[in-house]
């Protein structure tokens, strides 16, 4: 479980969150919702263990990461998983793509001798890699070149990466947002396949038909802080909060 | 027509002025001496690089001050500090360099370091910031990192390395002062470069001459132009 408790973070004088708690489990999606510049992504950041709170903690499985020693927060750090709203793919195949997370955790020596058997074995590519690419419907597409993609395929080859090493908990940053509606839909399918290995997901998203649809709790992030956070079919149907009851509305406008 | 003047050259390129061995000797010189002086530079050049693209420190930007200016700085100059350098009274005195293709290496490794530097460090800045942040949160340590993003700037890279070579292999004023143009009593060259000795056949009236190296020099850069853009072309990577 991954856990942030009384988070504060700001960035100079500007206090992007305040007194923040959210957590995730292990088979269960949290959609966090809320207008642009609200401070999802730096949530996300904090989720990642790539940024320090400047109160508060984040723990994963009851280890807080921050403090620990920069070995053992990498060690932790590496049982998150995060796609970021632009794909990012290294420009290099499909499959060196895909199994960038694998092969960074493996040792020098035996990543050179991969390296070299590579060279006399063709496109041996590891089942990971494989399972991953099936998850979002590009199994053909493993030797192919990343930047000869499209835009949503690329997406969903990202999606793939950070799938492929079997992290604890998945971090989505906008994962749709610049997507057609198939792409979209391949990529909810797999969120929800991740959820069916155990994986726990929060997903950051300011499309509250997509939150709806894919997630078990929803965060509603307005301003500095969680307004409410709790299953999704009470959040739209029933919000106790009333500014979460103005944002789904639409009254609330940002 | 082409043909017709392309075949009445032949027997004007086979009654050459010059002796068997010796144009072949020039290229040699020339070639070891940018070959080896482009390599050293790129193996100080490049992780320099790396570093000032990813490491911020004090003074950081003076140092990129100093790399940009270091591009723009005259040869001769150069080649007169490290004619001082290697001089008997000099530093290295003792090492016995001057006149030499050592010495001439010298002077252009700092001549071929400031672009190398400065060409790959604006390529490996110019790397996506995304790539960067994708390597770190898939679970790259920082020396990972520092790999993927070499790796996407590897053309910049290649041509950072080419200027280099070019730079180095065209340079006349400072070759000329710490290599002296010298050729053996049998006339093979010692530290005479194509560049040198153009220099030197374009005074002497020899034309033909200067006119045959200087063919064979534009045909060795655009021979190593054309290599070094095959190995960076797509067509070889995995």
């Amino acid at each position: 479980m991954l856990r942030v408790a009384n988070a504060s973070r700001s960035y100079g004088d500007e206090t992007v969150l305040r007194n923040l708690s959210i957590e995730v489990g292990s088979g269960e999606v949290v959609a966090v919702i809320g207008p642009s510049g609200v401070g999802k992504t730096t949530l996300l950041r904090l989720l990642a263990l790539s940024l320090e709170p400047d109160e508060g903690t984040v723990a994963l499985d009851g280890t807080d990461a921050w403090a620990v020693d920069a070995a053992e927060r990498r060690a932790l750090r590496r049982r998150v998983g995060m796609v970021f709203q632009e794909a990012s793919l290294f420009d290099a195949s499909v499959a060196r793509n895909v199994e960038y997370g694998l092969r960074v955790r493996r040792s020098w020596r035996d990543r050179l001798h991969d390296e070299v058997a590579g060279l006399v074995r063709s496109n041996g590519v590891a089942d990971a890699v494989h399972e991953a690419l099936d998850v979002v419907g590009l199994t053909q597409k493993v030797v192919q070149q990343a930047d000869s993609l499209s835009g949503g395929e690329a997406q969903r080859v990202s999606f793939a990466r950070a799938l492929a090493y079997e992290p604890d908990v998945l971090l989505l940053d906008e994962p749709t947002s610049d997507l057609d509606p198939r792409n979209t839909a391949v990529i909810e399918d797999a969120i929800g396949e991740a959820r069916d290995r155990g994986i726990g997901v929060v997903a950051a998203t300011h499309d509250m038909h997509q939150a709806e649809r894919v997630a078990d709790r929803v965060a509603v992030l307005l301003d500095d802080g969680i307004t409410e956070i709790g299953p999704t079919e009470r959040i739209f149907e029933d919000p106790s909060d009333e500014r979460t009851r103005k944002f789904i509305s639409g009254e609330l406008v940002y | 027509m082409p043909v017709d003047s392309a075949v009445q050259l032949v027997p004007a390129l086979l009654d050459l002025p010059f002796r068997e061995g010796y144009v072949r000797s020039i290229i040699v010189v020339s070639l070891y001496v940018s070959v080896l002086a482009v390599t050293l530079s790129t193996l100080v050049s490049v992780p320099v690089a790396v570093l000032l693209g990813f490491a911020d420190f004090p003074g950081k930007r003076f140092v990129k001050s100093v790399i940009n200016t270091g591009m723009g700085f005259p040869s001769v100059v150069v080649g007169l500090v490290v004619l001082f350098a290697v001089s008997n009274q000099g530093p290295l005195g003792s090492l016995n360099l001057i006149f030499t293709k050592e010495a001439m290496i010298m002077s252009q490794f700092v001549l071929a370091t400031p672009p190398i530097t400065a060409i790959s460090l604006a390529a490996i800045t110019g790397v996506d910031d995304g790539v960067r942040d994708a390597a770190r949160v898939l679970g790259g340590t920082r020396l990972d990192v520092a790999l993927v993003v070499l790796k996407e700037a590897r053309y910049g890279i290649a041509t950072a390395i080419l200027a280099g070579f070019g730079r180095a292999i065209s340079e006349v004023g400072s070759v000329l002062i710490v290599g002296g143009n010298i050729t053996s009593a049998d006339g093979i060259s010692k530290t005479r470069t194509l560049t040198t000795a153009i220099q030197l056949e374009a005074r002497q009236g020899q034309y033909q001459t200067a006119m045959v190296l200087g063919a064979v020099l534009v045909a060795l850069v655009l021979t190593v132009n054309a290599v070094v853009v095959r190995f960076g072309d797509r067509g070889v990577q995995s």
